[in-house]
């Protein structure tokens, strides 16, 4: 009995690319004793060779190892976004961990592995892929959350991120027992054939669970309370990555997950989504206002944009589904670039993270001042930006499935956080600085902060580019 | 009607040019940054001469409105198109520019003001070059509303106006700068958030047939829009005087009614014009407020007319309130600058009087007025300006006897504060005379009560012109110098204007007639 | 007879148990301890359907991956754990709170 074939192998060659690359990674690691500049190398290479990779495998449509992976498609679209993320994570990372002084290499072996786990959950066609994914992914996010270590609050976000992210899991996978027992497989193609056991109390009992497992992972509201702490308390470049990679991830199988449950136009799981939505929107927008931390601040929106994306969930239309896609990669990119200046501008231990602090930025530092500000009207949703056109589909679908409540507190709840996301403009521009210490500005960081910035616009003004390819995706 | 050059058609040009002088502004050596003025100055320079051609080439007997055979210098191009999927059918945003009537004499506005406007600003020192980017991306945005005939590109242009004015307001501003760009910033997005909620409920009640495939798709036409047979059985905004119909009527109302700005959505406007510096406060009262006014003549009443007419008594009666509370307001005013803002308040209230007059004498007294106020406030403003670049100063109780001492600049000032009261012979009697004659037919009282408005104009800016240019010179002020070249070639051409339309208005109303019949005939029948 | 039924009942109680564990103690060591019942219940679920529903091994397989996984998770958690005690002198979930609200 052949238990894969050569056309599974090839179907998942950017999984096991970056498989190799992080077992490689780890031998290099133990192998020399100062790799640094080697694993930095060696890792951004293997992840240029997975994205060519997923470029190859995308005009395929197929299932790899008995139905258990997708191959093509989706998952690769996914992946290279991932990936994407990655690299400009790893970019970011090499100057600001130098200035942090943080040296140890293992923090790009775990990055790359957190990327493999993310790659899983876009690709998983079984929910045992999806729980596996979800730990991969996890296990390395709470050790890159602790990764300061010597510091408090290091210590204090891995505790608070690994209990609630934990706990969560032990839902998601209760959820995924007792559908596994309704159902008899975890296949979900399987399941998504079988309509005889759709209305078994325990079957809808495992899709609640899963849907409390997910909305921790993607900071939903009431599960949120994480987010915070864990946003402020890790490394800069690690909270750009949990805030972008992260919870594209978890969409990504959120998605292929639900969008079983969802087809069969279930209203009632539709209302959970929405009122679910409705209060990530409010609490994250509402609270931050209240914030003096910018990363907190950015903690919060996240809490909103994860509110913002359930919108195009709880329409259940394909149109939504979209939305979801294109505003995780205006989203991505958006806060990539945030969270990068931020740590370009953030001093060694931990300082110049308040609004005050970016007093007058403008006039020290236009170019970053400027991009910082685009990246800010994105997160608005104001156009010529991606974020306008990311919001414009979103509450479209919601508009579309009579959710026009739905639509009407998102637009009014991205009015109330146009105020918090303008104020740091109004601090850069409208105020004079305090400071006079020179920032350090370091090429290849500034490279891809450019770079995502270029995206932004794009995606912005010719969203067709990419639209199209979203939609055949699903 | 056509007009290419590069194979590229002239609202194209009109409107992206700016942003090839911004292109060239951004690779300009820090040391050559003055040049940046002259780019600036170039691109409006072309812009005006393109006008030009627009304004001759222009056939009058078309009337356009929601035809779009009568639509002129027609630019139409796939933007946003995403193939047809199974939930939603095909998705099409198209570029497609044209115009009629109703646009020309606010695109022959357009290019006058920003060239003054541009004159204006010479003397800006901080940072030069980020200045006249934002200037020439606040330029593209608004010729971009005016020639845009497909709502979500309406959309993005009126958004791409609020980023530029927002820094323009709140780093070149005065001291309160950031309080007025926050303030303007807000209350601009919040009437955006209202026109993006309508034009999404209109976008799912709308479908066309394509012309190629024969498919049924929805469509973001304005044209199109204004079709009732376009709208879906059963769709949220179909048939008419329907409950959502007056719901989205109003928030659209709403939405314009900000930039008009129509009481009680004015706040924001006295604290943007004292703060903004003078070339901005031109650009703001002359080209950004009557936006408002042009959306609702372009979008709001063609789209929903049964419930323009439903709701035209209250928005008659805020007409009247603007017309009479912003002059008292003027009235109260110790800050010249502040005062002129005020009156535009008041002079766009008859704006809206005359739009909800809904016949032929109301609409083009108030698309003339549209015009008319936004050189003669300009005007105003600048003189504002001149004043202040020499004394620093804005408080009306400083000044007096100004007369003697600037000659040539008093001359132009009371050419501008006789045409702002009505004064016959002068352009803005003609409309305000057009105005009130057409509302009078249709709220006789309101009309009435309305022309008090004019008395308290007249009183205002008499009195203000006495505070400040005649009694005696205060001491402080006996160094003053009399206008420079720069500042009469802002001030004459508008001069000039003013005074030949209120002789020979014929130019500008044979522009605009046939299009507000048709709008007029259009508003009528339902 | 032991059916599917007494399966279930005891996994649902150890899920109920865990949930408690972690909502109510504060020692982490024990909230820890609270994640790890809610994952075993779960395991419990897994090979219980998987023997009585008449299914393949699928759910012992899934039983086994949770086993290796929990473990990891917990190789992690002791770890920030141990940190946590290094900084703080203490393993007191609500003690550990200096990020601000």
């Amino acid at each position: 009995m052949e238990f894969f074939s050569k056309a599974d192998l090839i179907g998942t060659l950017p999984l096991l690319v970056v498989f190799g690359c992080s077992l490689l990674l780890l031998l290099l690691d133990a192998l020399f004793k100062d790799a640094k500049k080697l694993v930095f190398s060696v890792g951004i290479i293997g992840m240029l060779t997975a994205i060519g990779c997923s470029l190859y495998t995308f005009p395929l449509s197929a299932t790899a190892f008995s139905d258990m992976v997708l191959v093509g498609g989706y998952a690769s679209f996914f992946n290279i976004l991932f990936l994407t993320i990655g690299i400009i994570v790893f970019l970011l990372s090499y100057s600001y961990l130098e200035k942090q002084h943080y040296h140890l290499k293992e923090f790009y072996t775990l990055i790359v592995i957190s990327i493999s786990g993310m790659m899983l959950m876009a690709s998983s066609a079984d929910l045992i892929i999806i729980f596996l994914g979800i730990e991969i992914m996890s296990v390395c996010f709470y050790v890159l959350a602790g990764y300061k270590r010597i510091k408090v609050e290091g210590n204090e976000a891995a505790l608070k991120y690994f209990l609630l992210g934990a706990f969560a899991t032990g839902f998601l996978l209760y959820g995924i027992a007792l559908i596994y027992g309704t159902m008899g497989t975890t296949n979900l193609i399987r399941i998504s054939q079988n309509f005889d056991a759709f209305s078994h109390p325990l079957y809808l009992a495992g899709w609640g669970l899963l849907l409390i497992g997910f909305s921790f992972k993607i900071a939903a509201v009431p599960f949120h309370m994480w987010a915070p702490d864990v946003y402020e308390g890790s490394l800069t470049t690690v909270t750009a990555l949990m805030s972008t990679g992260g919870k594209a991830a978890a969409f990504s199988s959120f998605i292929l997950a639900f969008s079983i449950p969802l087809s069969m136009h279930n209203e009632k799981l539709m209302m959970v989504i929405a009122i679910l939505s409705a209060a990530s929107m409010l609490i994250g927008n509402v609270f931050g206002l209240a914030q003096k931390n910018i990363k907190r601040m950015l903690a919060y929106s996240s809490i909103a944009h994860a509110g913002y994306m359930l919108v195009g969930l709880a329409s259940g239309t394909k149109l939504g589904m979209d939305g979801i896609i294109f505003y995780l990669i205006s989203y991505s990119l958006t806060n990539l670039g945030a969270f990068g200046i931020i740590s370009i501008f953030e001093k060694e231990n931990g300082g110049n993270l308040s609004y005050e602090d970016y007093a007058g930025l403008g006039s020290r530092k236009p170019i970053l001042a400027a991009l910082l500000s685009l990246c800010m009207f994105s997160l608005v949703g104001i156009p010529p930006f991606a974020g306008f056109i990311g919001k414009y589909y979103l509450f479209a679908s919601a508009v579309q499935s009579n959710l026009t409540w739905l639509a009407i507190i998102g637009v009014m709840t991205s009015l109330v956080s146009t105020y918090y996301y303008l104020r740091i403009v109004v601090y850069m521009y409208f105020r004079e600085s305090q400071q006079s210490e020179l920032i350090f500005v370091p090429s290849l960081a500034l490279a891809s902060v450019v770079l995502v910035s270029i995206g932004i616009f794009i995606f912005g003004i010719f969203p067709s580019l990419i639209l199209n390819v979203i939609q055949n995706l699903l | 009607m056509q007009f290419t050059f590069l194979n590229i058609g002239i609202l194209t040009w009109l409107t992206f040019l700016p942003l090839v002088g911004m292109l060239c502004i951004f690779f300009l050596p820090q040391k050559k940054s003055q040049l940046a003025k002259w780019i600036t100055l170039g691109c409006t320079t072309i812009q005006l001469l393109l006008a030009t051609i627009i304004y001759i080439k222009f056939d009058r007997t078309l009337a356009g409105v929601n035809s779009i055979e009568g639509m002129q210098f027609k630019e139409i191009f796939p933007w946003i198109s995403i193939n047809s999927t199974e939930w939603f059918g095909k998705i099409s945003i198209q570029y497609f520019l044209g115009i009629d009537g109703l646009s020309v004499p606010m695109i022959l506005l357009t290019a006058i003001i920003s060239f003054i406007a541009v004159l204006a600003s010479w003397k800006i020192e901080k940072s030069v070059k980020g200045y006249f980017s934002l200037f020439l991306l606040l330029n593209t945005g608004m010729f971009g509303v005016f020639v845009a005939l497909d709502f979500f590109l309406f959309f993005i242009f009126w958004e791409l106006m609020l980023l530029p004015m927002y820094f323009l307001i709140g780093v070149w501003g005065g001291e309160r700068r950031e309080y007025a760009a926050v303030k303007f910033f807000l209350y601009t997005l919040f009437g955006s958030v209202l026109i993006l909620l309508v034009m999404l409920a209109l976008y799912f009640s709308v479908t066309v047939t394509d012309a190629i495939t024969g498919e049924k798709m929805h469509t973001f036409n304005m044209l199109a829009m204004m079709n009732p047979q376009n709208f879906e059985n059963n769709s949220l905004l179909f048939g008419l005087h329907t409950y959502w119909r007056y719901i989205a009527f109003i928030a659209l109302f709403i939405g314009f009614a900000i930039k008009l700005p129509l009481f009680p959505f004015h706040t924001w406007l006295p604290d943007a014009h004292v703060e903004a510096p003078t070339a901005i406060s031109v650009i703001l009262a002359g080209i950004l407020l009557k936006m408002g006014g042009y959306g609702l003549v372009r979008i709001a009443l063609p789209i929903f007319p049964d419930a323009a007419i439903h709701y035209v008594y209250p928005i008659a009666f805020l007409g009247f309130i603007n017309i009479v509370y912003g002059a008292l307001c003027a009235m109260a005013q110790k800050d010249f600058k502040k005062l002129i803002a005020y009156s535009s308040v008041s002079h766009m209230g008859i704006v809206v009087l005359g739009i909800a007059a809904l016949n032929t004498q109301g609409m083009v007294g108030a698309m003339l007025q549209m015009f008319n106020h936004g050189t003669i406030t300009a005007m105003l403003f600048v003189i504002v300006g001149v004043l202040y670049d020499r004394t620093h100063t804005r408080q009306i109780s400083e000044f007096g006897g100004l007369m003697n001492k600037m000659p040539k600049y008093s001359a132009l000032v009371v050419i501008a504060f006789f045409a702002s009261l009505g004064l016959p012979g002068l352009s803005g009697f003609i409309s305000e005379a057009f105005s009130f004659l057409g509302a009078f037919q249709t709220h006789q009282w309101l009309t009435i009560a309305s022309t008090s408005g004019i008395v308290l104009t007249a009183a205002y800016m008499l009195w203000t012109f006495q505070r400040v240019y005649l009694g005696t010179l205060p001491e402080k002020w006996n160094s003053l110098q009399d206008i420079s070249k720069r500042e009469l070639l802002m001030l004459v051409p508008l001069a000039i204007i003013i005074i030949f339309l209120g002789i020979y208005p014929t130019p500008m109303l044979e522009l605009m007639n046939t299009s507000v019949n048709a709008l007029v005939e259009m508003v009528k029948v339902k | 007879m032991i059916t599917l039924h007494h399966f279930l009942f005891v996994s649902i109680i150890l899920f109920g148990l865990g949930v408690y564990a972690v909502l109510t103690r504060r020692n982490a060591v024990m909230v820890l301890m609270g994640i790890e019942l809610i994952l075993n219940a779960a395991n419990l679920n897994f090979v219980a359907f998987s023997r009585y529903g008449g299914l393949k091994l699928d759910g012992q397989m899934f039983a086994l991956f949770v086993i290796i996984l929990a473990a990891a998770e917990a190789a992690v958690a002791l770890a920030i754990i141990l940190n946590i005690y290094q900084r703080f002198n203490t393993i007191n979930v609500d003690d550990v709170d200096t990020l601000k609200e």
